[in-house]
């Protein structure tokens, strides 16, 4: 740490996190490499350690966890000032980009050529988001393993039954994911373990 | 018309109700094709552009609110998915006080559970996008298995779809 860069200027500040997310395509997994890349490794701001102690605190927060990400480094680096400049950076030129993309789109979107390769990418990000699900399944299915049968068949449960019940019965988005906190809380906290009952979605347990 | 403050709570709600940058799709989708302001290309279509664009991958929403209410929509959406970011401001704080009742732990292991069954809802919506036949399903097997080799760069995988798009349909 005695080797840290001074703290970032403004100026500067914003320009890194542009970079990250300009240079960040194809998700997750390349921004968080360019953000370690800068932060911890060129400029040792933060060590590896304060990192993973940021990234879970993300994980908790609801929305994009890469965007919680930015704020917290924000306010680590320039406080109040820190977090907006790195929200403006690592937003606004992606932002604009996409914007500039979805026109240029909109102004083509009728040609046959351009329908015929959609009709391709489309089905393709659908392949690569069954693999997004299975990314954020692995540890679950890990912990599942540990824990033994009943409960690797309850976590299978619970996926499926959130996700049949959005699809068939069409039941709000918000109402399945209170449902799935709530069976959590019920059946998964650590401490001894309650027998585990088959319940459907939606049921209140007041 | 378009409610732009409803327009922009309905983005607010998925957002704030998600983790990760397409577990708000479900909650949009319901509400956007339910109000009449998005219709279902637009999603396989605003998708596909924010995989092609720099940014998190949460970004495509950004192109969703450009598809269906221009840049207002854009402006919208940017706000509606940065609100719930600051929130972590509020979890860092309370973070410590929390996490040790073991309730909040079993909570968020069915959290998690519940965001696997969005993201499997998410590829449902993707593989009845209108266009989407048979061979679009090969397409996508394809395209999962590339990924899973984490060998193939995600842009040359989209390029590629691109490429057996256009030979088979044009």
């Amino acid at each position: 740490m005695a080797l840290q860069d001074p703290r970032p200027g403004k100026w500067q500040l914003f320009r890194i996190w542009a970079s990250i997310g300009l240079q960040s395509f194809g998700g997750g997994a390349s921004t968080t490499f360019l953000i370690q890349r800068a932060f911890i490794e060129k400029h040792k701001w933060l060590t590896m350690q304060e990192f993973a102690q940021l990234w879970n605190l993300c994980i908790l927060t609801p929305g994009i966890n890469l965007v919680a990400l930015t704020v917290l480094i924000g306010r680590k680096l320039g406080g109040a000032w820190g977090v907006a400049i790195s929200l403006a950076g690592m937003l606004l030129p992606s932002a604009l980009i996409t914007c500039l993309l979805t026109a240029g789109f909109i102004s083509i979107e009728n040609l046959p050529a351009v329908q015929a390769i959609l009709r391709g990418v489309i089905p393709a990000t659908g392949g690569i988001m069954l693999l997004v699900g299975l990314n954020f399944a692995q540890p679950l299915i890990r912990k599942g393993y540990k824990e033994g049968v009943p409960y690797l068949l309850g976590s299978a449960i619970i996926v499926i039954a959130c996700a049949l019940v959005i699809i068939l019965l069409k039941l709000s988005v918000i109402l399945v994911i209170l449902g799935a906190a709530l069976l959590g809380a019920l059946f998964f906290s650590p401490k001894p373990a309650a027998p585990l009952l088959e319940e459907g979605e939606g049921i209140s347990h007041d | 018309m378009i409610n732009p403050f409803i327009y922009f709570l309905i983005f607010l709600k998925a957002s704030l109700f998600s983790t990760g940058g397409f577990s708000n799709l479900p909650s949009l989708h319901q509400d956007l094709i339910g109000s009449g302001w998005a219709v279902e290309a637009d999603f396989g279509q605003s998708i596909a552009i924010g995989q092609i664009s720099p940014g998190p991958n949460g970004l495509w929403v950004i192109s969703m609110g450009y598809l269906t209410y221009g840049f207002m929509g854009a402006s919208l959406a940017l706000i509606a998915i940065t609100i719930p970011a600051l929130l972590v401001l509020v979890v860092s704080a309370g973070y410590a006080r929390i996490e040790q009742r073991t309730w909040v732990q079993g909570a968020m292991q069915g959290v998690s559970l519940a965001v696997v069954g969005l993201l499997l809802t998410v590829v449902w919506t993707i593989l009845r996008q209108p266009g989407v036949d048979w061979k679009g399903f090969l397409i996508a097997a394809g395209a999962f298995g590339l990924a899973l080799s984490r060998k193939v760069n995600i842009l040359i995988i989209l390029a590629l779809a691109g490429l057996v798009g256009f030979l088979l349909y044009r």
